[in-house]
């Protein structure tokens, strides 16, 4: 049996026993209109909630692991959608992913959101509470804001369903609330985006059904896109190909910190792994590996120990046995950041900032950006005015989204990089040509 | 700041509560304004002096206190909740105090350092500032310690026209290490209110259309090194060169967390007379005035709702000369540079959440008690789905600002027993809004009034923390309180 495994076993055991039906206080218990079984699948659709969409989240703990083989302990989340309610904490230790899950909606959706909390099976000291905070929808009402201090947050064992009426579309993140410095840096933080209801209805003449939904979809056709990305009533955010584009670091002195169990460097905190969609260059662009326990090269699989010494720390940092798996065996890193396009089509980036520590600038040199939108928000004014913004570059902070289109149009075939414009946070650590970095094929 | 929020209890809280319920406040004009003094003229002085912290340390600041001790404040003795010394009010403070005029005021700041150890200034951004008095410093003339100047005092007079309205940030700008003196706490905020402003009927920020609000706060951002502060204390000058510089320590309007919901002039704080927690009702205009006085940009993210830049470092985002501020986009997180003041416009309404926010009867947390109506005469909803039936436009409650299309909508799912929650002190037991239910003993008790808060923070969420402690730092709050209880 896997070393790590072994040694979290009784906390394991505990927490899936809560997961079982004995216990009247501690249960996985999702809230989903139409699903009759409790795995958060509707199976038979509620005539009252026709737009239901259901997904059920499990928040814990597991590893991810940097660009030079540097092993990373994480907090996050993971899908367990379609488990039974008994399988759901046994599946779901050790099942974390950096980042987590990344959610993608329609306008018009009633979104009912069950997160269950495992635990935190490597530190059985730590009780930690989990929220989701669905950073940036609109008129929020505390009890689902996902913020402990003023609201509620979901013990080991148990689970919360939020609920949201999603009207407004938009580029936006989620992340959990609970010591929001701690657990955020440690990789509670993901992707969610919303799209706008123009998808299914088209705004007019040159500004179809999107081809997401039924439409053309024509590929370079203009006016035909595959979807749009605001209810812009001109069609001028309609894309060919979406993307999106989370940045983030770690600062591996806390997630070892976390892992050995030693006091927290908030101030000290430092981008020192910078990273898109929980990667660095080259792993940016790698494909998930057929089966995790033996990927193939520059494939991601399982996270393992280090085989080989890594940033003064010798091999197997954390159990002491280079190539030990150190989850439950499932890839954690599953969201690549590689794009191709094929000339003439139309990119949209949706670019989120979720950095506990700084701010970052991106660039794409040789490939035209413009900003339609900022904070899950068409750029129009109060009068509606349309202000887009035709940009090199792209600074913005923890928090911060932006919608950026490329239009490849006047572009030659080729590869671009997309990158953080500072000099150091090109590395994986001391790993040079690393890092913030991915590319962007024009075919 | 209402008393009732400083005092933990639910009992003090419901009580309060029906105090409020029994006094004729409902639909009280009364609105939040930021803190101040009001010139034209102001006699300030620089002088040390060492802030306390929430962890129990403290830092040694230099700060600009209010010569005329208060007799200028905006909110003078008695507003509900202030202890009562903002009229008498004149230690040297962080943040220096915001200093309030009026478009085309002739303002002159008279500068006197008691006690500051380095020659100090004042310089206003965007303004044309001339000078008078003291020695020629670094930029402008400066004050020098009147310790080292055998005890005569030595004053400098500024002297400006306040030509264009917005939001300025003040600070002293001197010596060797030109960026010590604001990072020391000489630094603080001044306003031009624009002609035609009123503060009872005329609420504008701008001469631009788009600009009026109803409530008024300010969000000055700061950070600390304590390490300099420490040196500089001990008279290290020459150890400080800025190149090593990190902040531990994080601010909203001078205060870090709990302290910042502490109330203004709050004897606690005595160097630190201004909260930051900003109070609004449904669907309010809450003009926040963000401004960014520190060395390090901060992400400010406000949760609730997205806002409107309106402008920018005193000037209004307008592309048709000054008629509306039509360039200001929307977001939730402002990308706040050093040294930049950012004007916007947030305002929460509730609309749209699919679930009624002041409860029902029936469904989930239903409650017999919770029962109300959500009409306005203007709106005609004879089919009662909560859209006027001729014109189509949604009906809003005149007497609680409630969204009719959402009334009488049963709260969507169940919540877990107490048993599998962790309770926030600021949660109030129940989901809906001016509404507390039963908690476990010792849980909750901080937010009495059932408000919605939503808290306004730092997303560099490393500065949410006082000294590696969290919760600290700059994590603020906005507080949504039913229409009937008043804000001023």
């Amino acid at each position: 049996m896997n070393k790590l495994i072994k040694k979290a076993l009784p906390s394991a055991v505990a927490l899936a026993l809560l997961g079982g039906a004995n216990l009247v206080n501690a249960a996985v218990n999702v809230q989903c209109p139409g699903d009759t079984d409790g795995d958060s699948v509707i199976d038979s659709p509620d005539p009252d909630h026709p737009n239901a969409v259901c997904k059920h989240l499990i928040a814990g703990d597991s590893f991810a692991v940097m660009s030079d083989d540097n092993p990373m302990y994480i907090f996050g989340f993971a899908e367990r959608t379609g488990d039974a309610p008994g399988d759901v904490i046994g599946n779901g230790i050790l099942d974390a992913e950096w980042p987590g899950t990344t959610i993608e909606l329609d306008q018009g959706d009633e979104f009912y959101l069950s997160l269950s909390n495992v635990g935190t099976v490597m530190r059985p000291d730590l009780f930690d509470p989990h929220t989701v905070h669905w950073h940036g929808f609109p008129n929020a009402a505390t009890v689902f804001d996902g913020v402990p201090e003023v609201s509620i947050s979901i013990n080991m064992g148990a689970t919360l369903t939020y609920y949201y009426n999603v009207l407004e579309p938009g580029t936006y993140m989620y992340h959990c609330h609970v010591e929001a410095s701690e657990h955020m840096e440690m990789g509670m933080l993901a992707n969610l985006y919303v799209h706008p209801g123009q998808d299914v209805t088209g705004c007019g003449t040159g500004c179809a059904i999107a081809g997401r939904k039924g439409g053309p979809g024509g590929g370079a056709a203009i006016g035909e896109p595959e979807g749009y990305t605001y209810n812009d009533g001109d069609g001028t955010t309609g894309w060919d190909v979406e993307k999106p584009i989370q940045v983030s670091s770690f600062d591996p002195d806390f997630h070892d910190a976390s892992i050995f169990v030693q006091p927290l460097p908030f101030a000290a905190l430092e981008a020192k792994y910078p990273m898109i969609n929980g990667r660095g260059y080259p792993q940016t662009l790698w494909p998930m590996a057929a089966d995790p326990l033996n990927p193939g090269v520059a494939e991601i699989g399982a996270p393992m120990d280090n085989t080989a010494p890594v940033a003064g720390h010798p091999i197997g940092k954390i159990t002491g046995t280079g190539g030990e798996v150190l989850n439950n065996g499932s890839a954690t890193q599953t969201l690549d950041s590689a794009v191709t396009v094929t000339q003439g089509e139309t990119l949209l980036l949706r670019l989120s900032n979720v950095s506990v520590d700084r701010f970052y600038t991106l660039k794409a040199q040789g490939l035209p950006m413009k900003i339609v939108a900022t904070g899950s928000r068409l750029m129009r004014g109060v009068t509606g005015k349309n202000i887009y913004r035709d940009v090199s570059s792209v600074n913005f902070g923890g928090g911060e989204t932006h919608d950026v289109l490329i239009d490849t149009t006047d572009v030659a075939a080729g590869t671009y990089f997309l990158h953080a414009a500072e000099l150091h946070q090109m590395s994986n650590l001391t790993q040079l040509d690393g890092g913030m970095i991915t590319e962007i094929v024009v075919q | 700041m209402k008393p009732i929020f400083k005092q933990p209890g639910r009992f003090l809280g419901v009580l309060a509560m029906g105090l409020a319920l029994v006094l004729p406040w409902a639909g009280s004009q009364a609105a939040h304004d930021i803190r101040g003094i009001t010139g034209p003229t102001f006699n300030l002085y620089a002088f040390p002096f060492n802030m306390n912290l929430p962890d129990g340390s403290s830092v040694h600041m230099w700060g600009f206190g209010d010569q005329d001790q208060g007799a200028n404040t905006t909110h003078p003795d008695n507003q509900p909740g202030e202890p009562n010394v903002a009229s008498t009010y004149g230690l040297p403070q962080y943040p220096a105090p915001t200093l309030i005029v009026n478009q085309g005021d002739v303002v002159n700041i008279n500068l006197t350092n008691f006690g500051v150890p380095q020659p100090v200034s004042i310089v206003v951004t965007g303004h044309q500032v001339s000078a008078s008095g003291g020695v020629p410093g670094l930029v402008t003339q400066v004050s020098r310690d009147k310790n080292a100047l055998g005890g005569v005092a030595e004053t400098v007079s500024y002297s400006f026209t306040a030509s264009e309205p917005g939001t300025y940030i003040y600070h002293s700008l001197n010596g060797a290490n030109p960026g010590l003196h604001a990072e020391m706490g000489l630094q603080g905020v001044l306003i031009v209110r624009p002609t035609g402003y009123n503060a009872m009927t005329n609420r504008i920020a701008y001469n631009e259309a788009g600009t009026d609000y109803d409530q008024e706060f300010l969000y000055l951002l700061t950070e600390v090194d304590p390490d300099l502060h420490f040196e500089i204390e001990r008279g290290h000058f020459t150890h400080v060169t800025g190149s090593d510089r990190a902040a531990a320590i994080w601010f909203v309007n001078g205060r870090v967390f709990p302290d910042l919901f502490q109330g203004d002039f709050n004897t606690l704080f005595p160097n630190q007379p201004y909260q930051s927690l900003a109070l609004a009702h449904p669907s309010d205009k809450v003009l926040v005035r963000e401004v960014n006085a520190g060395h390090d940009p901060h992400p400010f993210h406000h949760h609730g709702e997205n806002m409107f830049f309106i402008a920018r470092d005193g000037r209004a985002l307008s592309s048709d000369g000054g008629v509306t501020a039509d360039l200001g986009r929307s977001d939730n997180t402002l990308n706040s540079a050093p040294k930049q003041a950012v004007d916007m416009i947030w305002t929460w309404t509730g609309k749209d959440l699919n679930w009624d926010i002041y409860g029902t009867t029936t469904g989930p947390l239903g409650r017999a008690d919770l029962a109300h109506s959500c009409s306005n005469p203007a709106c005609l909803d004879g089919n009662g789905d909560g859209f006027d039936d001729g014109s189509g436009a949604a009906c809003w409650d005149v007497a609680t600002r409630e969204y009719c299309p959402d009334h009488n909508k049963e709260f969507p799912v169940n919540l877990p027993g107490a048993q599998d929650l962790t309770l926030g002190g600021w949660w109030s037991g129940s989901p809906f809004l001016g509404d507390t239910a039963s908690l476990p003993p010792g849980e909750g008790g901080l937010n009495p009034f059932g408000g919605y808060f939503l808290v306004w923070h730092s997303h560099a969420e490393k500065e949410l923390t006082t000294f590696d402690i969290f919760p600290g730092g700059s994590l603020s709050s906005m507080v949504i309180l039913p229409l009937a209880l008043p804000i001023d």
